[in-house]
């Protein structure tokens, strides 16, 4: 009972929080806009400040375990002709958010291209506008999906998980996650959701949806009470933001399983401390989650056939070496070891010894392990 | 070792018969596309020459049109010149170098060799005759049917005819196998690049598909003749020296019984029978009056101590200057006699002077151009002659002499450009003007200048942007007004042109809309080949046309740094009136104001700022 006060209690604080986030990003975008009328109002060209986002300024943060921008910022001016363009983009995608915000609609990167049209603010390709709109990020320190931007890739999830949605049009229905066997995508409606109610005491995060079918059809959600992700290799920012939020909100331990290699080493490492190229973006981290496998060193001991490592995969694992988060522990053990062995092993390799080795036998072996790390 | 070798002469059309390859009739394409410019060209000299604005009409017709090439064509070029007298017409036509070419001015053909040629080769292949209609006083007009008899380099009148006729002018028509699908673009590329360098003239041009392209008159003035002139010391070689030594050098004159008559005259002395002293009292007194001869001829009477009827009946044999002596034959008494002449005399020297020839400056003064007396003395100094050496008396080694130090010496002033005769900037702007329509565009006629002594001037044009259709610079060579279509790639334009790092003048070479008109004037133009269509890389020409593309690429830069400029400030102001209404769009919606802030000065400002430093108007009219 007191645990679920507790979790009663830190969704009201999270739905307060929440209510906040979306008035501060509306008044800090509206101070945006104020801004530049001023400056024209007053006859002068209006300009952006934006943090610096080279590879000389980004920085790993030890106290908050991830990637953070430095302190250099370069301005973006309409006055610079050359500049004006990219600044006019940048206003109008402030613009459109602020739209999106009010209106509580979801778009995706590619959608804030083609609006861009409509506009006379024209994206030579959609890889212009995806630039504008991490600049944005940047200049509000905000991801995009707080200003109902998506990307286009899913994943999905499966367990005993209420929720109830926020999004128009559904509001206040409400809707459990074991319901449909083939998992639901995490999609804005997801990831705006309220997080109700759940019986799970574990999340787990799967890199392959083979797997997560295969857990599915085992009743892993049962038989380790747990809700089951499906990252889709590397895990997009919403399930990212999800996997926070199940993880502050609902108290849930994360544990991620990935393919016994280097690429799988780091999708673990991006959920728990995040990725460079999100520097400037904070709150999408699980700094507690737990790679509980397929370990480097798991390969020797579960016997698992394996195949060997290509040229870039061994470049990959020189170059993690160097990355400050590799240097210790299990991350710097396991990435030595894979470099030693040069073979890897992906999940399906279980399959060797029956179908459902992996969740019979390999699954509740690690799940132990992991209570001791 | 027996030889067996037959030693023939043989005439100059049969020469030209057996080496028509050398004058570009070596195959039906290059034949048809030769026999044209022939044609065109002397018509267009003739006016030229007569000052008459040219109107030049050609056809050419295939005889039988179903035929496939190449087959006979008949190509006619009729112009409205001076026509050629009727008397002349068969030599002028039917026999190989015979003209009217042979001074030293400048021509479109050097000896009106071609035409002839031509009318050669079509009797070569057809087997018929030329029709020549010529009407040269506007009253008459003669119509000719010839054919040319090789071997003896005669023409062969098949039919005459006259039919009064008020239209002055020449029609030559002629029966040639061609080969029009393959010279056609040559042919019509011809025929306007003719009409790109003669804007004065108006050229019209049936073709046989039944395509008709007509170049109207572009400007209704013509450049001024030129001139036929002395030759400069510099394009002299030993030969020439001596043909003119023997034109100026005096000859002892004969003495015959109408000489005698002159100089009778000339004293006043007609009727009467005079003395000796009576003839050479009257002689002081009317000396300075005196023709040249008779004062030869009086000054050998003085010595012969002769009156007029002694002088009949002898005959000088010798002026022997070093003994001075005076020989003679006497036809009284049959015999050699000798006179002695006294060298204080003045008739001495009137005789010696005679004989010797002029002194060596008077000689370069009065014979080159660009020697004065002055010249002409300096000269003397730096080749170390004395100035008063008589032209008659040099020996071989003298004259070799001579003629190396003419081209040696550096005193002379560059060779008289009166006998070029360049189209001049004017209308040579006008032309490319018309004929392209660029943006931009700049001519410039250099000063005369000479390689070997053979004067020339280099004009030059270039023209920018505009209706050019072409991509890359073009290239449109002239020589003596002649348009050059073969062997670009050897002549010495494309060359300068090649070497130029178009970079530094702010222009893309690949994609410049860019046309460039060059034009060389010589009275001597060194083509590579006897074809007539590439110009040979003198020194002296390769660095005036390297000058005067500089000078026009410095124009064409300035043009584009402008254009530059200009095109930037008007992209900027653009960028303003397009971005800054948005921006303010935005912000007024996104900070929640109702009135869009006053930003509207802002772009006046950024498009005032545009416009004073350089709008396009300003750069498009200034080259």
């Amino acid at each position: 009972m007191a645990k679920k006060q507790t979790k009663k209690e830190t969704k009201k604080q999270t739905k307060k929080e929440k209510i906040d986030k979306s008035k501060n990003l509306i008044s800090l975008l509206k101070k945006h806009g104020a801004q530049v009328y001023e400056d024209l109002e007053n006859g002068e060209f209006p300009k952006f400040s934006i943090p610096n986002r080279s590879i000389s300024n980004i920085i790993y943060d030890k106290k908050l375990r991830q990637y953070v921008l430095g302190t250099n910022t370069s301005l973006r001016s309409s006055r610079n002709s050359s500049q004006l363009r990219s600044f006019t983009q940048l206003l109008w995608l402030a613009f459109f958010a602020n739209k999106l915000t009010h209106e509580k609609k979801s778009s995706t990167l590619r959608d804030v291209y083609y609006s861009s049209q409509a506009f006379a603010v024209d994206f030579e390709d959609q890889g212009e506008s995806d630039n504008i709109i991490v600049d944005l990020e940047a200049v509000l320190s905000q991801p995009r999906e707080d200003f109902y931007v998506f990307p286009e890739e899913r994943s999905s999830i499966f367990g005993d998980l209420t929720i109830e949605y926020t999004i128009p049009g559904y509001e206040g229905k409400t809707q459990n996650l074991s319901s449909h066997p083939d998992g639901y995508a995490i999609g804005p409606s997801m990831t705006s959701a309220e997080l109700v109610d759940t019986s799970a005491e574990l999340v787990i995060a799967i890199e392959k949806g083979g797997l997560f079918t295969r857990f599915v059809e085992e009743q892993v959600d049962k038989k380790f009470k747990s809700i089951i992700i499906n990252t889709g290799g590397q895990a997009p920012r919403s399930t990212r933001t999800l996997l926070k939020r199940l993880h502050d909100e609902m108290g849930l331990p994360v544990v991620i399983l990935t393919d016994g290699d280097v690429y799988g080493e780091h999708i673990a490492m991006v959920i728990k401390s995040g990725s460079a190229n999100a520097a400037h973006l904070k709150g999408l981290t699980v700094p507690d989650a737990k790679w509980m496998g397929v370990w480097a060193t798991d390969i020797d001991k579960f016997k698992l056939p394996t195949i060997p490592m290509t040229e870039s995969d061994i470049k990959r694992c020189y170059d993690l070496l160097k990355d400050p988060r590799y240097q210790e522990g299990l991350w710097k053990r396991e990435l030595e070891v894979f470099i030693k062995i040069k073979r890897k092993a992906e999940l399906e390799a279980f399959s060797k010894y029956g179908l459902n080795n992996i969740t019979e036998k390999y699954l509740p072996k690690k799940l132990e392990e992991s209570k001791s790390f | 070792m027996s030889s067996k070798e037959q030693f023939n002469q043989i005439s100059p059309s049969e020469f030209f018969y057996r080496n028509r390859d050398l004058a570009g009739f070596s195959n039906p394409t290059r034949s048809l596309y030769t026999a044209v410019r022939e044609f065109v060209e002397n018509s267009l000299d003739a006016c030229d020459h007569s000052g008459i604005l040219p109107n030049i009409h050609m056809t050419i017709k295939a005889v039988d049109p179903e035929k496939p090439d190449p087959k006979q064509y008949i190509l006619t070029v009729k112009d409205n010149g001076p026509g050629i007298p009727s008397k002349h017409v068969p030599l002028a036509f039917g026999t190989v170098l015979y003209g009217s070419k042979f001074g030293l001015k400048q021509a479109r053909g050097m000896f009106g060799l071609g035409a002839t040629m031509a009318i050669l080769y079509g009797q070569i292949t057809t087997n018929k005759s030329v029709k020549v209609k010529s009407n040269a006083d506007g009253k008459t007009r003669f119509d000719f049917e010839m054919l040319l008899d090789i071997q003896k380099n005669k023409p062969v009148i098949v039919k005459k005819q006259e039919t009064p006729s008020t239209e002055n002018g020449l029609s030559v028509s002629i029966c040639l196998e061609g080969d029009y699908s393959k010279a056609g673009t040559k042919i019509r590329d011809y025929v306007y690049q003719t009409s790109l360098i003669t804007p004065y003239a108006t050229i019209s041009f049936d073709d046989p598909k039944g395509e008709k392209f007509h170049h109207k008159a572009i400007i209704r003035s013509m450049p001024p003749a030129p001139t036929i002139i002395a030759p400069h010391p510099y394009g002299i070689d030993v030969e020439t020296i001596r043909r003119m030594l023997v034109d100026t050098h005096y000859q002892i004159p004969n003495v015959d019984d109408k000489m005698i008559e002159k100089v009778r005259k000339e004293l006043g002395m007609s009727k009467k029978k005079f003395t000796y002293g009576e003839i050479m009292k009257k002689t002081e007194k009317k000396w300075k009056s005196l023709s040249r001869p008779v004062r030869v001829v009086i000054s050998l009477m003085s010595f012969l101590e002769a009156d007029f009827e002694k002088l009949q009946r002898i005959r000088i044999e010798d002026v022997d200057l070093r003994n001075n002596k005076l020989v003679y034959w006497d036809y009284s008494t049959s015999q050699t006699l000798v006179a002695e002449m006294d060298v204080e005399s003045h008739y001495y020297k009137q005789l010696a002077n005679t004989v010797q020839g002029e002194s060596l400056t008077h000689f370069l003064s009065k014979r080159f151009q660009r020697v004065g007396p002055t010249a002409a003395l300096e000269f003397c100094k730096f080749a170390k002659f004395k100035p008063e050496t008589r032209v008659g008396n040099m020996t071989d080694q003298e004259l070799v002499k001579l003629s190396d130090a003419l081209q040696t010496y550096e005193g002379f002033r560059s060779p008289d450009p009166t006998c070029l005769a360049p189209l001049g900037d004017g209308p040579l702007e006008k032309g490319i003007e018309r004929r392209f329509e660029p943006d931009f565009m700049a001519v410039v006629q250099r000063t005369a200048s000479a390689y070997s002594g053979f004067p020339f001037v280099i004009e030059m044009g270039i023209a920018y942007g505009g209706k050019i259709e072409t991509r890359g610079t073009t290239v449109y060579r002239f020589a003596n007004r002649i348009p050059l279509l073969y062997d670009e790639g050897s002549d010495v334009v494309l060359k300068v042109v090649k070497d130029t790092d178009w970079n530094r003048y702010k222009v893309k070479n690949d994609s410049a809309p860019m046309i460039i008109v060059s034009h060389i004037c010589s009275t001597r133009v060194p083509y590579k080949t006897v074809g007539k269509e590439n110009v040979a890389d003198r020194p002296e020409i390769e660095k005036e046309l390297r000058l005067a593309l500089q000078f026009l690429s410095r124009k064409l830069s300035g043009y584009m740094s402008k254009k530059g400029q200009a095109e930037m400030a008007k992209k900027r102001a653009n960028l303003y009136s397009k971005y800054l209404p948005l921006v303010a769009q935005f912000c007024t919606e996104l900070s929640g104001n109702k009135k869009e802030p006053n930003y509207k000065e802002m772009i006046k400002e950024e498009t005032a700022l545009t416009n004073s430093d350089g709008s396009l108007e300003e750069v498009k009219k200034n080259g």
